[in-house]
């Protein structure tokens, strides 16, 4: 990948400050995720996956090294969005205002800002359903509401946090397609942490497997599949994904 | 009319017949028991000659003062103390120690710091509302899902008056609301209570009834009490419903 990068990580290590033995879950990580690209970041449970995405989201400090964020400030949009596992919708908002949570406190007047939540909830098929409360909709549309609402602040980078690992398989594949779509209007870069191998093959540019402890990056894999992609022509790389995932275990650095 | 509402009518109903038959039956005696078809001719003398009106705004007037400034400061610690370590240990003894004693108990203080007068009523009104409002919103407040304050400070939202109000309050206020609601009730008994002890008022007009044996008029004031006590607690609820629709949705 030769776009200029969006995000550098340099020397990278984090430790939990609860952890009284100091033990660190990353340690000398160098990164960097281009521009504009989709990149996801595979391994085992616990590894340090949404550690990761907390650490360049600016929520955890880390306790070594830098997150360099190339991107272009600005007071009408944040330069970096998450999207959590959960969804993570304010009950007490109805759809309209759970998308502009992210919009408050950026340089925006009152008519842009409701433009800007219409024209997010438009790009996830939610319009109608903006005066309904999270609590009415199912858990497939909360966590369009989810991505709306990173949408809205139009991010440099977009940080997904497994968003779709709760879901039916037919919820997941249809949002997987949705994601791609938007990613491809929005041309924001975003960093996909999932467990799931098929979903990395099909949405990522860029795989990255994550694994040891501390974690490192063990394999940088390239998707070079054309888009739009078909699910049923995955199955190379996912086996290629699954036999580095295999191989790092067997050398015993998923342990 | 729902068959709920036919039932609580006719429950009513019953209660005032037996009352009304026990009186006129010689079963109670007259003399210390009204029957209820007394009370529509006291409220009628009372206010005509004023006494009703005066006493009800007199007591509405430090009700409110007293459970405004018990609930505003009761939510006020109880949100601190929730949200910050430090103040929640510093404070932790003074309330151990001044959370036993009753409002009631502060009664003759008020009266020696303010004399029989509104602001000694809603000093004592406002200790009872105080600590309901505190626990309640201490409570609500640590019950708040620890991943809002993480999306808060995801979506720029990480300061202290962002956090409070786009989060912690809103988040909360379905418990808040319910220690407003208990305060409200809490403030009633309070209101009384204080009056009894000479402080203008329902309490000390019924003081007054009483030393005069007008069992009529203490049945008045009762009454006006349980419909001073319906009428804010009714319209509170109304008012919570519309603010917590969310929670029904």
């Amino acid at each position: 990948m030769t776009a200029a990068p969006i995000v550098s990580l340099r020397g990278l290590a984090f430790a939990h400050p609860g952890d009284a033995a100091g033990r660190p879950v990353l340690a000398g990580l160098d990164l960097d995720l281009p521009r504009g690209g989709f990149t996801a970041v595979v391994g085992p449970s616990g590894v340090g996956k949404s550690t990761l995405l907390r650490v360049i989201a600016g929520l955890a400090r880390p306790a070594a090294g830098s997150v360099v964020l190339h991107a272009t400030p600005a007071a009408d949009r944040r330069a970096v969005a998450l999207v959590f596992q959960d969804a993570r919708l304010l009950p007490w908002r109805r759809v309209a205002g759970n998308v502009a949570f992210g919009l408050e406190g950026l340089r925006l007047d009152a008519a842009a800002r409701r433009a800007r939540v219409a024209a997010a909830l438009d790009l996830v098929g939610l319009a109608e359903q903006a005066l309904r409360f999270p609590s009415q909709l199912s858990g497939g549309q909360r966590q369009r509401v989810g991505l709306a609402r990173a949408l809205a602040v139009r991010p440099d980078l977009l940080l997904m946090d497994e968003p779709f690992s709760a879901l039916d398989a037919i919820t997941r594949h249809l949002l997987q397609d949705e994601l791609t779509r938007v990613w491809r209007e929005s041309g924001a870069s975003v960093l996909f942490v999932t467990h799931d191998l098929d979903e990395a093959a099909y949405l990522a540019d860029r795989v990255l497997l994550l694994s040891g402890s501390p974690a490192r990056v063990v394999r940088d894999m390239t998707v070079g599949l054309a888009r739009p992609r078909a699910r049923a022509g995955l199955g190379e790389t996912v086996a290629a994904l699954r036999a580095a995932l295999a191989e790092t275990f067997s050398e015993g650095a998923g342990i | 009319m729902k068959r709920s509402h036919w039932a609580s009518a006719a429950g009513l109903a019953a209660f005032l017949g037996v009352w009304e038959a026990s009186v006129r039956g010689g079963l109670l005696p007259a003399a210390f028991v009204p029957a209820p078809s007394q009370v529509p001719a006291a409220f009628l003398s009372e206010l005509r000659n004023g006494e009703w009106p005066a006493a009800v705004l007199a007591s509405l007037t430090h009700y409110t003062a007293g459970v405004a400034a018990g609930s505003a400061l009761g939510i006020a610690v109880g949100v601190a103390v929730a949200l910050s370590p430090s103040f929640a240990a510093s404070q932790a003894w003074v309330a151990r120690l001044l959370r036993p004693i009753p409002p009631l108990a502060w009664i003759p203080f008020a009266l020696i710091w303010f004399g029989p007068s509104q602001t000694a009523a809603g000093f004592i009104i406002g200790i009872g509302v105080f600590w309901l409002n505190y626990f309640a919103a201490e409570a609500a407040v640590r019950a708040i899902d620890p991943g809002l304050f993480e999306l808060a400070a995801a979506f720029g939202q990480g300061g202290a008056w962002r956090r409070l109000t786009a989060v912690v309050l809103p988040a909360a206020s379905p418990g808040i609301l319910a220690g407003v609601r208990a305060g409200l009730g809490q403030g009633w008994m309070a209101v009384v209570a204080a009056e009894l002890f000479g402080i203008p008022g329902i309490g000390q007009r019924m003081n007054e009834a009483a030393g005069l044996l007008a069992t009529d008029i203490l049945v008045l004031y009762m009454l006006t009490i349980a419909l001073l006590y319906g009428i804010t607690d009714f319209a509170f609820e109304r008012v919570s419903r519309r603010l917590l629709v969310w929670t029904r949705a």
